[in-house]
């Protein structure tokens, strides 16, 4: 298997398209760190609650990595590369979990990236303001969910991919989901007075865990129902790749 | 070894193949022919695990291919389909195949030597040639150094060098006890490098042969002239042989020239003309996959 996650790798370095992922993730992160610290109000610096919202930026890196999945499935198949992918290892369930496993790592490792950016960007900014970040535990606690998260989020991205496999509609889709579906299946929900549900479905529950909304599920059940959604996903697109014709 | 059996395919209403059976011995390099759409890619595509039969089975050394334990350094395959990655370089794309094998880097260079794209090694596969795009295929098929080869129309685009290159190293491979099945839609193409043929159309196994049987019936007749023509064709006829009379007044003789020369010395019957009618090897491929075209 680690055969496998070192393939990916290289498959992920040796095209262009990283570079215009970390550009985003950087560029992302930035502006949102650089417009939370600079738009907050005096009576906000040196309060616990700015210190989590200005953290918080990092997770835009969620997104990257929601994208590096899907793509990391999608690209495959786009490119025909799936054959000889295929070839190489022809127990298709090893490629999708070589593919888990490798965007885990990578979404990881963007989350942190994006943390320390944060850091290095807020920090001295609010030292020159006079001010400084509260790091208490919740701090902590929040940059441990970020990271978690956006393995959480890139992850889903894999599943998402070898279910839908066009990457265009994965990618369009993915985003229409969040955006557009949810809400209004939320709110059909509210309509009936099933409100509790929604707080199941998958873009929710993340953006619970995350702390990018205020969810009914605690931080942990979020998870809890973020990482079923991960595992279903997973296993649907297993269900489809695994008994699919490359032609 | 590569065994197909009882092999069935539909997509929708359409039967690609159809209930084919044969195999392929180590030692000998096998042209897997058949007009275009006959059934060979998608019979190869399931040999090689990519499409799941509806029945039958196939294996390579005693195996279904998903059960292999290195795959690529047992059955090394190319496909119609160009399948690198556009925005990645050839040699790229040999490090992520030979990194997922487990095969040391060194030997992607030995390939690219082989195949001669060390040049263009690390350019983006999207620039590159039809050529060049097959012979990326070929060092893909070749980096595990497998004792199978699979090789679905190999010489498509390659130069007559390339070609030259290729059938000395697929003889050479089952000189030394490979197994090697390639496809074509051209049988002259092949005639030169196969010792069998398997010839199929409409997804149906028509013909498995040694290519020298093939040959054979691509020999042809013997056409004679003489004064005497009448004599000679009693003659023959009396010695077993088949003889058809033509309109310019020749004969057409079912067999070599030197037995029609043998039969008219024998009996002093004076010829003007003596001359073998070969077909050619794709005559002989069309009058194989004809009979069911009437259908």
């Amino acid at each position: 298997m680690s055969a496998l996650v070192s393939a990916e790798f290289l498959k992920f370095r040796t095209t262009r398209a990283w570079i215009g992922f970390l550009l985003a993730a950087v560029a992302l992160t930035a502006i949102a760190a650089a417009g939370t610290v600079g738009t907050a109000r005096d009576d906000q610096l040196g309060t616990a609650q700015l210190s989590r919202d200005i953290v918080s930026t990092s997770l835009f890196t969620a997104l990257i990595a929601l994208m590096i999945g899907i793509m990391s499935v999608t690209a495959e198949w786009r490119h025909g590369t799936v054959t000889r992918t295929f070839l190489v290892t022809p127990r298709r369930e090893r490629v999708l979990i070589a593919k888990e496993l490798w965007v885990a790592l990578l979404a990881a490792a963007l989350a942190v990236l994006a943390i320390v950016l944060v850091l290095a960007i807020a920090v001295p900014w609010l030292a020159v303001e006079g001010s400084s970040l509260k790091l208490d535990g919740g701090v902590a606690g929040l940059v441990g969910r970020i990271v978690i998260a956006s393995v959480l989020w890139g992850t889903l991205g894999v599943g998402v991919g070898a279910v839908v496999q066009s990457q265009t509609f994965a990618l369009v889709g993915a985003v229409i989901w969040i955006i557009v579906v949810e809400a209004l299946i939320i709110a059909l929900l509210r309509l009936v007075d099933l409100d509790g549900v929604g707080e199941y479905l998958p873009g929710r529950a993340l953006s619970s865990f995350d702390g990018t909304e205020e969810g009914g599920l605690t931080t942990w059940a979020a998870g809890a129902v973020s990482l079923a959604w991960v595992i279903a996903l997973g296993l649907l697109g297993y269900v489809r790749m695994s008994r699919q014709d490359v032609t | 070894m590569i065994e197909v059996e009882g092999l069935t395919k539909r997509y929708g209403s359409t039967v690609a193949v159809d209930d084919l059976s044969f195999s392929v011995a180590p030692g000998t390099v096998t042209g897997f022919l058949g007009p275009n759409g006959a059934g060979k890619s998608t019979t190869l595509r399931a040999i090689l695990g990519l499409v799941r039969p509806d029945t039958g089975t196939t294996t390579v050394l005693g195996k279904a291919y998903r059960n292999l334990e290195r795959p690529i350094s047992q059955v090394g395959a190319l496909l119609e389909t160009f399948d690198a990655h556009p925005g990645r370089s050839g040699r790229n794309h040999l490090r992520v195949l030979a990194a997922a094998a487990r095969i040391p880097t060194p030997r992607v260079d030995e390939l690219l030597a082989l195949v001669e794209l060390t040049d263009s090694a690390r350019r983006r596969a999207k620039g590159y040639s039809l050529g060049m795009r097959q012979r990326l295929g070929l060092a893909a098929a070749l980096l595990g150094d497998p004792e199978v080869l699979i090789l679905d129309e190999p010489a498509n685009g390659l130069d007559p060098q390339g070609i030259r290159w290729l059938r000395d190293l697929l003889r050479a491979r089952a000189r030394d006890g490979g197994t090697v099945l390639i496809s074509s839609h051209v049988l002259a193409e092949v005639a030169q490098t196969v010792d069998e043929v398997v010839i199929i159309h409409r997804g149906k196994l028509i013909q498995h042969a040694a290519m020298a049987e093939v040959e054979a019936m691509a020999a042809g007749s013997t056409i004679v002239r003489s004064p005497d023509s009448d004599r000679l064709a009693v003659l023959l006829t009396q010695a077993g042989v088949d003889v058809d009379s033509r309109k310019d007044g020749r004969l057409t003789v079912a067999a070599p020239p030197e037995r029609v020369g043998e039969i008219a010395a024998a009996n002093g019957v004076v010829l003007h003309e003596l001359t073998t009618e070969r077909a050619t090897l794709e005559e002989v491929f069309l009058q194989l996959t004809a009979p069911e075209e009437s259908e």
